[in-house]
């Protein structure tokens, strides 16, 4: 515990912290204003999910927010964030100081691993909360019609939005890890992240062909949009389940690999 | 000039530059793979367009696999590009080393771009080759048919698709270019890439928006599909034209910029 | 060749260099000298237009840095902290790139310039294979590719083992002989003693004294004193030389007497009966303890600097060894 609040301690002095924040933020808040400022509103149904609901009830946002974040920019920050903790240190030249102190490489790695997946949570409820705040005074706060035409309150309504986020989170613990784990292969912060977007695209353009379909259900890029189910009246839990599952196990997986790695890597750096 | 063959020297000595290569080169072959064993079925709307019909001819490959590149994947490798081209000298600490010599820092930053496009321009080339020659060899090489439903022969078909590349390569650059202006700005190459790629990618979202529509004809990521116009017959040259001219103003003001920076910027790496 | 007028840098709040002249003669192997953190390092990175100065400028061979840059660096070699270079390629191949950059080494010169640095037989494994010894004297050999006028080396012998450094220093003072211009910044006194003709030590960014190096030398030299009873040689040194002449150093006792106080100082503790096992130069504590109160007192700005300038500018006056 005392290690991962070290190094999120570290990283709080960093702009590119930061940067990365307020970058996730600012696309609730344009989206907000992009609908606002619109002249003619999408009909139901049209566009990127749940985006046309947002003008009748803005209790919407922070799900298209990260519905749309969701395809590349969640990905991509994701990746950065875990590529930073292990390959950044390296480059900073910190690396053998901070190895010199008594802790366990295995401490060691999951506490990166932690400050990553912190600065994921942060950086999504900035998204959550500052969509719902802009979607609140701009579009009002009203009970939520679902997918099948239901309708639930507001409470409820919130409540399934934070489980969305959830499952979108355990997502985005792939890509952390995915990044971590070339992290542990190379010492260049760029290489890893950039190895962990291709990664992803290569999946994803996988997914697209219906020959891969025999890979489909193991691959956690194809459990993008699973959350919408939580939208159903009643939840479909069945795809959220293989989703988490799926991406329980890579994500265990990937830890395993760079836990193994790391615990036997010189440190020249 | 022989400051861009050392630059290049120094391109090709960096694992991360084959990665990216690489990277790019699998797209191809991903989309010959699944074209070829893919099961015929209809059309989805959602499908993006020529991937439904890659199985056709190999020309419809390198189509299928343009679209990607301009999508995300090329403005993703020239993001990489740009942003390693200044900030990874900063990182390992060669940047210093090589402003001690007699060479002028403007040169040094306009060399430094150039090799970046160079990198881009390579693997975009690189790609049409393996597109083009998997492709015929898997599927042959047959007549295409335009947009406008004319036929073109094959010469006349690769010609234009040859322009396609150049094209879509083109509004890569601006990516680029905004990568190199942010790796002046900070010592780390991943969050110049991040940001840049971040931004390219926000635009093409703001793009789709109607409220957005003012900034459109400005933003180079409005532009990306703009090869398309080139298989329609006649050859609708206006939006082609103005996607250059929008192309080369920001590209222009950009590195005007980067030069603005880095010729006043202390070296303290 | 070489010299600054009014160089100041200023980072925020923080002055690393304040108005600080110097003046570099040809020919002359030029001491660098001053405490960590004293701004050497800074004006070294402003001499290669690597920083920009706040206010002043740098002038090497009539032209000026920064408006001049490219010019100037023709004549200049050398480097800043410690010597970066491409990890993935040998040294062979860093120098024919650095050497391209601006310059047309040979292959031939590149050998002889590793040869020099006792690089060769490694010339062409990669650099991140070496230690901190070799990329410092990669650094060097960067330096003389060139074959440039003026050789600017910042703290060269840091890191290097005992052997290491001898090279290094015969090398600098092979390179003065020969007619070459050499800034070396040093946080060694005795180092720029052995190697050097002028020098000028700096703290906080401003110039405490410059002079030939001879002048730097406090004209007292001090003994260490080792006897069977070190508290009692304390009180007779104390009561002959006072309290301030008296000192421990690293549990050594450590006198400031003067030639002529040093036998007074044995007689008076034979006469205690106190057994005397050695008396010898302290060369490199009183040094050290000059130079202490030398950068000290240019802190405090209290006196302590001026007598101890005062000290060596007597001593340069009444003609000290070299001139």
């Amino acid at each position: 515990m005392g290690t991962l609040s070290r190094e999120f301690t570290k990283i709080l002095y960093q702009r590119r912290t930061y940067v990365g924040w307020a970058g996730l933020l600012a696309v609730p808040l344009l989206i907000v204003l992009a609908l606002d400022l619109s002249s003619s509103k999408p009909a139901p149904g049209e566009g990127p999910p749940f985006f046309a609901a947002i003008a009748n009830n803005g209790v919407f946002v922070p799900l298209a927010a990260i519905g749309a974040l969701s395809f590349f920019l969640f990905p991509l920050v994701a990746s950065m964030a875990g590529a930073f903790p292990l390959a950044g240190e390296a480059e900073q030249g910190t690396m053998k100081t901070w190895m010199s102190r008594p802790l366990g490489r295995g401490t060691i790695l999951f506490s990166k691993w932690g400050v990553a997946v912190l600065y994921v949570v942060v950086g999504m409820a900035l998204v959550g909360l500052g969509g719902l705040l802009a979607g609140w005074l701009v579009f009002g706060a009203h009970p939520l019609l679902t997918l099948s035409g239901t309708t639930i309150g507001i409470a409820a309504g919130l409540g399934r939005i934070v489980l969305a986020n959830l499952v979108i989170l355990a997502a985005l613990l792939c890509m952390v890890s995915l990044a971590l784990f070339v992290s542990t292969l190379t010492n260049s912060s760029l290489t890893a992240a950039i190895s962990a977007m291709v990664v992803f695209v290569v999946l994803t353009i996988l997914n697209g062909f219906s020959y891969f379909d025999f890979m489909k259900p193991y691959t956690f890029t194809s459990y993008n949009m699973a959350f919408i189910n939580l939208f159903r009246d009643p939840i479909y839990w069945h795809p959220i389940r293989n989703a988490l599952l799926v991406y329980g196990a890579t994500v265990a997986g990937l830890l395993l690999v760079s836990w193994l790695i790391f615990r036997r890597k010189d440190i020249l750096t | 000039m022989r400051s861009l063959r050392l630059e290049l020297v120094k391109l090709l000595h960096q694992k991360r530059t084959y990665l990216g290569w690489i990277g790019l080169a699998l797209v191809p072959v991903i989309v010959i793979v699944a074209g070829a064993l893919q099961k015929p079925h209809r059309p989805d709307p959602g499908d993006p367009p020529f991937v439904t019909h890659v199985g056709q001819s190999g020309l419809l490959v390198m189509l299928a696999v343009l679209y990607a590149l301009a999508s995300f994947l090329l403005p993703i490798v020239a993001a990489m590009g740009g942003a390693s081209s200044v900030a990874s000298e900063a990182e390992v600490g060669t940047l210093k080393t090589w402003l001690t010599r007699p060479v002028s820092r403007t040169g040094v930053l306009f060399t430094k771009w150039l090799t970046a496009v160079l990198y881009a321009l390579a693997g975009a080339a690189l790609v049409a080759v393996v597109s083009l020659v998997a492709g015929v060899a898997a599927f042959g090489l047959h007549p295409l048919v335009t947009l406008s439903g004319t036929t073109l022969g094959p010469g006349h078909a690769l010609a234009l698709i040859a322009l396609a590349y150049l094209l879509v390569a083109a509004g890569a650059v601006c990516s680029l270019t905004i990568a190199l202006l942010l790796s002046t700005l900070t010592d780390s190459s991943l969050t110049a890439a991040t940001i840049a790629i971040a931004v390219f990618t926000v635009l093409t979202v703001l793009n789709a928006f109607s409220a957005f529509d003012f900034m459109k004809p400005y933003t180079y990521s409005a532009y990306r599909l703009a090869f398309v116009d080139l298989f329609r017959s006649p050859i609708y040259w206006q939006p082609i034209r103005r996607a250059l001219v929008d192309y080369g103003v920001t590209v222009g003001a950009l590195l005007l910029a980067a030069w603005a920076v880095f010729g006043r910027k202390d070296v303290l790496t | 060749m070489l010299s600054t007028h009014g160089l100041t840098k200023r980072f925020g709040k923080i002055l690393a260099v304040d108005h600080l002249d110097l003046t570099v003669r040809r020919g002359d192997v030029f001491g660098f000298l001053g405490p960590n953190g004293a701004g050497k390092t800074t004006t070294i990175r402003m001499i290669f237009g690597l920083i920009f100065p706040t206010s002043g400028y740098v002038e090497v061979l009539d032209h000026r840095v920064p408006g001049q840059r490219v010019a100037a660096l023709r004549h200049l070699g050398g480097f800043v902290e410690v010597p970066a270079f491409y990890p993935t390629m040998s040294a062979r191949r860093n120098l024919r790139l650095l050497g391209s950059a601006g310059g047309h080494p040979t292959e031939e010169r590149i050998a002889e310039v590793l040869d020099t640095v006792g690089l060769l037989n490694r010339a062409d494994s990669k650099v991140s294979g070496y230690s901190h010894g070799m990329k410092q004297r990669l650094g060097i050999a960067n330096a003389l590719l060139g074959r440039p006028e003026v050789i600017i080396l910042d703290e060269p012998t840091s890191g290097l083992d005992p052997q290491g450094m001898k090279d290094v220093r015969e090398l600098v003072r092979e390179l003065g002989a020969a007619g070459t211009t050499v800034l070396l910044s040093s946080h060694l006194l005795h180092e720029v003693e052995q190697v050097c003709n002028r020098a000028v030590i700096i703290n906080r960014g401003r110039t405490v004294i410059e002079g030939p190096v001879a002048t730097l030398r406090p004209r007292e030299e001090a003994v260490k004193v080792v006897t069977d009873d070190q508290q009692k040689a304390k009180e007779t040194a104390s009561a002959l030389f006072g309290e301030r002449a008296v000192s421990w150093d690293e549990g050594n006792l450590i006198v400031r007497a003067g030639d002529e106080g040093v036998p007074e100082l044995v007689r008076r503790l034979v006469a205690q009966g106190i057994a005397v096992r050695a008396v010898v130069p302290a060369i490199e504590q009183g040094l050290e303890d000059f130079f202490l109160e030398l950068t000290q007192s240019s802190d405090v700005d209290s006196g302590h600097g001026e007598r101890a300038a005062a000290r060596s500018a007597a001593a340069s006056s009444s003609g000290g060894p070299g001139g």
